[in-house]
């Protein structure tokens, strides 16, 4: 990892110093202990801060998209002479690069406003699972060493290794590597187990709707509707979400639960074939809301009808936004039946 | 003011008997998080804890709360009822210090000269404030010191409790805590428990490990509102809300209208400066259009705006949105940032 780390500054520092980039996305250390946090470089000296190790957890698509939105959008003011482009560098590992191709799928903008700078993934250390090894104690300081992470109570030390605390969807990633890059910096072994990917999903499918229906209200109950889980997914960009209209007003944000159901059920449904199991809405959740379980039902079921992975090559675009002459219609009278791809 | 002493193991029963007799709101853990909540009759509460997840203003303030009725009729809306009080006096026991002061921050803003809120003041006139001093600063993200405030602080208490190894030394500070005697019982304390509580207020406050420039800023935000610093502030900022609704001294709301038939209620909910409906005008002008504009209106407010209008920092210290927030926008980094402008 020092290696990928280093040799990412590097060519960080000559995007920027030959203007082949404006900006550069990356992470950088976090004030926290065991944290990284996103980080926005403009000049070649500032390239040192960047890292890249397990605490890097947000998919950063999502800033891409933000940038150059605005850009595009800042960029209508300005009379057609003088418009300039706007080039964003972006540390991607894959399910980064993933949410890039669906931007590049849908239009959001074209392949020569980014330079990707690929990143091996090995997964991300997932905040639940470190806070249930420190006891639900604060994490006063924090090492990752060899592959094993120690952390630091008032209580006292503890430590597990690092393939136990990485985030569920890290566990069964088939993509450790970009599936699009400008520039790569290295390998990384695979740890994940791929096979396993639908398995959770298979046994929740198995419970009777009572208890599927239990277990969503439950999960949203405990929702806040701070929308970080919306702002933070790359393939959430509506400009105004269906959530914030106001004429007609669908949802509102009282005390009616059926209100935060349907507005997680909504952006879920906009999620079909677009979602890259990245699982950065559940690691944002101020409340630890399960999304994860829900989403990756819709990713099973795009998978088994339409033989679809959101974001995987540039010329497959997502199920729902494309035509096929082979797509199948059985499984409107027969749902669950599997469609040859 | 009496002051008692109260045996250790007795507590937790004391405040749960309590529970029997009126409301009491009290840290619980829920899940894996420790949680404000209504104790059930003899349900003792948690007394060994760091702090809350979620601020006590919700009983203050809550998320969502009605604010009347009304009903359609042949000559036009008429008002059906008012608030739905409860008009029993409720218990708020294991606040924080930093908690409580966030209470008198919070009547400087709902109770004043130019307007009352009724909603706001019926409730806290009728709830009872009981502390637990911080005999070591919980976490170290903690920063009440920097603020006004301190680990035994006793603005915005009742009663206010301190550890002092074998038993807790009781302060009733107020006339609302004064009653509250017989349910506490205890022994008077002598000489030697206060000086024991100084020992530890001092040293509890050296043990506060962040420092930030609050109070330095003001003058700088003063002449700073143009500022390229503002410019990149927010770039990683996701417009969520955790850090408004966890806050305790955020108070802004929104008020809504929920119509069924021709039975309607009128609402109000937090709102939050992160979200960009926040300030959305009904010509569809938004003055606060990008993030930019929204992290400084909350620095602004907090350190420079309640300090014109209440000559108060409105801040407490908590840490709080230092450790939610999904991206590590730390806010101690942030003002101490800002003194070096």
């Amino acid at each position: 990892m020092e290696n990928v780390e280093k040799k990412l500054r590097e060519e960080a520092k000559s995007l920027l110093a030959e203007k082949k980039v404006d900006v550069v996305v990356g992470y950088e250390k976090g004030t926290l202990p065991l944290t990284a946090t996103p980080c926005f470089i403009t000049t070649p000296e500032e390239a040192d801060r960047l890292v890249w190790n397990p605490f890097c957890v947000q998919n950063l698509a999502k800033f891409v998209h933000d940038l150059l939105g605005q850009h595009h959008e800042a960029q209508k003011r300005v009379k057609p002479e003088a418009r300039r482009k706007k080039v964003v560098g972006v540390v991607a590992r894959g399910c980064t690069s993933r949410s890039l191709v669906i931007h590049l799928q849908e239009k959001q903008y074209t392949k020569d406003e980014i330079i990707i700078l690929g990143v091996p993934c090995g997964g991300y250390l997932d905040g639940k699972k470190l806070a249930a090894l420190a006891g639900g104690e604060e994490i006063r300081e924090g090492s990752l060493d060899e592959g094993k992470i120690v952390v630091k109570t008032v209580s006292g030390e503890r430590q597990a290794a690092l393939k136990d605390l990485l985030a569920d969807n890290c566990l069964v990633c088939r993509f450790n590597q970009p599936v699009i890059a400008d520039i790569r910096t290295g390998e990384v072994a695979p740890v994940a187990e791929a096979e396993k990917e639908y398995d959770p999903v298979t046994a929740f499918e198995n419970l009777p709707p009572e208890a599927r229906w239990a277990y969503f209200e439950k999960e949203m109950a405990k929702c806040i509707r701070c929308s970080a889980c919306r702002n933070v997914c790359p393939s959430c960009y509506c400009r105004i979400c269906f959530a914030d209209q106001s004429q007609p007003r669908w949802v509102d944000i009282g005390a009616d639960p059926s209100d935060t159901q349907l507005f997680q059920l909504m952006r879920m449904y906009h999620m079909v074939g677009r979602c890259v199991d990245c699982g950065s809405c559940t690691a944002v959740c101020p409340m630890g809301v399960d999304l994860r379980k829900f989403l990756k039902k819709l990713d099973k079921d795009a998978f088994e009808m339409f033989g679809h992975r959101a974001g995987v090559s540039l010329e497959e675009p997502a199920p729902l936004g494309a035509y096929r002459e082979t797509d199948g219609e059985d499984f409107i009278f027969e749902p669950g039946k599997k469609i040859e791809a | 003011m009496e002051k008692r002493l109260i045996k250790k193991e007795t507590l937790a029963g004391i405040v749960g008997e309590l529970a029997g007799k009126m409301r009491v709101c009290a840290p619980m853990k829920a899940e894996d998080q420790v949680l404000f909540r209504v104790l059930e009759a003899g349900e003792k509460p948690l007394v060994d804890f760091a702090n809350t997840k979620n601020a006590p203003k919700n009983f203050l303030f809550p998320r969502t709360e009605m604010m009347m009725k009304y009903t359609r009729t042949g000559k036009g809306m008429v008002f059906a009822g008012e608030e739905e009080t409860d008009r029993g006096q409720t218990l708020l026991f294991g606040v924080r210090p930093c908690d409580a002061r966030s209470f008198t921050l919070l009547d400087m803003l709902f109770d004043q000269e130019k307007y009352r809120d009724p909603y706001y003041i019926n409730k806290r006139k009728r709830t009872t404030v009981v502390a637990l001093a911080c005999v070591h600063p919980p976490y170290t993200t903690c920063f009440c010191t920097s603020v006004g405030g301190n680990p035994v602080s006793s603005e915005g208490v009742d009663l206010l409790l301190t550890d002092l190894g074998e038993a807790y030394l009781a302060e009733f500070l107020t006339p609302k805590g004064e009653a509250l005697l017989s349910a506490f019982g205890g022994t008077p304390a002598g000489k030697g428990a206060e000086k024991k509580k100084e020992e530890i207020a001092a040293r509890a406050a050296g043990e506060i490990a962040s420092r930030i420039p609050a109070r330095e800023i003001k003058p700088i935000l003063d002449t700073h509102f143009e500022d390229p610093f503002w410019d990149t502030l927010h770039l990683k900022c996701l417009a969520c809300g955790t850090c408004t609704y966890l806050c305790p001294t955020c108070h802004c709301f929104d008020i809504s209208d929920e119509v069924k038939g021709n039975d309607g209620i009128r609402i109000r909910n937090w709102d939050s400066c992160m979200f960009p409906m926040f300030t959305k005008e009904t010509s569809g002008h938004n003055p606060r259009p990008s993030q930019k504009e929204r992290w400084r209106q909350r620095i602004m407010h907090k350190f420079r705006y309640y300090v014109d209008n209440f000559g108060a920092i409105s801040c407490v210290g908590c840490g709080r949105c230092v450790m939610a927030c999904p991206v590590n926008l730390d806010i101690r980094k942030v003002v101490a940032d800002i003194a070096k402008l």
